[in-house]
């Protein structure tokens, strides 16, 4: 198939098929409804890493486990989650919250929705990585 | 010998195919309310992965024909353009493509191109078009030279080789169920791609089949959808980006990293690209077989069940 045919299709076809899905509302970050959900997604990462603790963020979106092994967090990947535990993680503060850097090419950055309490606890839980 | 042979690009051909089959399955999928999910940046990336894939067979495609070429130069066979031939050939080509796909999920230096295809968390068509950029740098077209070297022209191997890759296209789907019996026990199917698809330890390295699953059943790497487990997609360890760039490279990166730590024998740094995923050095992560025998240890009522009926539990 020529380039000049081939490349103006799949453009098109990206585009379109990216805009209906948002316009069908596939674009929502997976909701963690309670503290037995996000226990949940952190075993489906890390099944012999049992948390200790979990703290559910206040929209849900996040949440920060403690573990034997350390702590660490779970966060949405689109509809669906991933979690990491912390170590050598650097943590800033942000306008909406905290962004953690990982030393991790494949989740190299987590970007928290936290309000100015949850921003101000979540590092000291977090300390053993700053 | 027929040097001038050519036949169509049919993957470029089925591009319009691959759009609307996206857009009928997400309709099925948004009325029926059932049938699969989509979710608009895992889509996205999909799509971007395919169109890379495009690119970089456009780019780099010449290394494995070139190579191809070189071989058929070289042969004294030439089995012709017969329709059977072509057929012959397709067959072959699908137990070529079993190889590499068993050997792209145990060994590390392949993985690293394949892994991409399985980072998704989604099953659906577009997951079908999450493809490799880097697939020319694992060398795998080395497994396509004895169909060379036994007189099928390099155009009809690449020929049948684009017809599998569309073929495995719609197994990519969780809108259907299973396909008739027959079908089933011959034909690589969603079901069974379900399967390969699962990071669940009991479908891990299982069902590598392209077009025709009697492959795993022959090489005992067959593995039934489970009615008691649904599949779980995605990797062992999902990765947290939908970055294109990142989700191309990651296992790349992780290799280098791997392979060249302080204090390593050349041994280890070799064996960091060439065992399967999961080795490590000090034996601080886990292979599927240690996967799967962690998961026994800890449900051992699960012994004897699809994907277990050749594990030893314990740890």
């Amino acid at each position: 198939m020529p380039l000049h045919v081939l490349i103006p299709m799949v453009a098109i076809g990206i585009a379109g098929v990216t805009l209906l899905l948002h316009l069908l509302g596939r674009s929502e970050r997976a909701f963690l409804a309670d503290e037995a959900a996000a226990r949940r997604a952190w075993l489906r990462e890390y099944p012999d890493a049992v948390p200790t603790r979990v703290i559910l963020s206040h929209d849900g979106h996040a949440a920060l486990v403690e573990t034997a092994e350390g702590p660490g967090i779970v966060w949405p990947m689109g509809a669906d989650t991933t979690a990491r535990f912390l170590r050598g993680a650097h943590i800033h503060r942000t306008k909406r919250g905290l962004r953690v850097d990982l030393r991790d090419f494949a989740a190299p950055c987590i970007r928290l929705t936290l309000d100015e309490d949850e921003a101000d606890l979540w590092p000291t839980h977090m300390k053993e990585t700053v | 010998m027929t040097d001038q042979l050519t036949y169509p690009d049919v993957v470029t051909y089925a591009v319009p195919f691959f759009i609307a089959a996206i857009l009928i399955e997400l309709a099925w999928i948004v009325i029926k309310r059932r049938g699969g999910r989509y979710e608009t940046r895992d889509a996205l990336t999909s799509l971007l992965m395919g169109a890379g894939n495009v690119a970089s067979g456009i780019v780099l495609g010449f290394v494995a024909y070139g190579f191809f070429m070189v071989l058929w130069e070289i042969t004294p066979l030439d089995l012709g353009t017969g329709v059977w031939v072509v057929l012959v050939c397709f067959v072959l080509d699908d137990l070529r493509y079993y190889w590499v796909h068993r050997f792209g999920h145990r060994i590390r230096w392949v993985w690293a191109s394949h892994v991409n295809h399985h980072s998704s968390q989604h099953y659906n068509l577009t997951t079908a078009l999450r493809q490799t950029w880097t697939g020319t740098f694992t060398f795998m077209m080395i497994v396509r030279a004895p169909l060379i070297l036994l007189g099928f022209h390099p155009a009809m191997v690449l020929f049948c080789g684009g017809l599998n890759l569309i073929y495995q296209f719609w197994i990519h789907t969780e809108a259907i169920g299973r396909m008739p019996r027959w079908f089933e026990a011959v034909m690589n199917t969603p079901s069974h791609h379900r399967v390969h698809h699962g990071r669940n330890a009991r479908y891990l390295d299982a069902n590598y089949a392209g077009v025709f699953i009697v492959w795993d059943k022959l090489f005992g790497t067959y593995v039934p959808e489970y009615e008691g487990e649904k599949v779980d997609y995605g990797l062992v360890h999902n990765i947290g980006t939908f970055n294109p760039l990142r989700v191309a490279f990651h296992e790349w990166v992780g290799i280098f990293r791997d392979a060249t730590q302080p204090g390593l024998t050349w041994g280890e740094r070799l064996k960091y690209c060439v065992m399967p995923p999961g080795w490590s050095h000090d034996g601080s992560r886990n292979m599927s077989e240690g996967l799967k025998r962690n998961y026994l240890a800890a449900h051992p009522e699960e012994a004897g069940t699809p994907g277990f009926t050749d594990v030893a539990g314990g740890r």
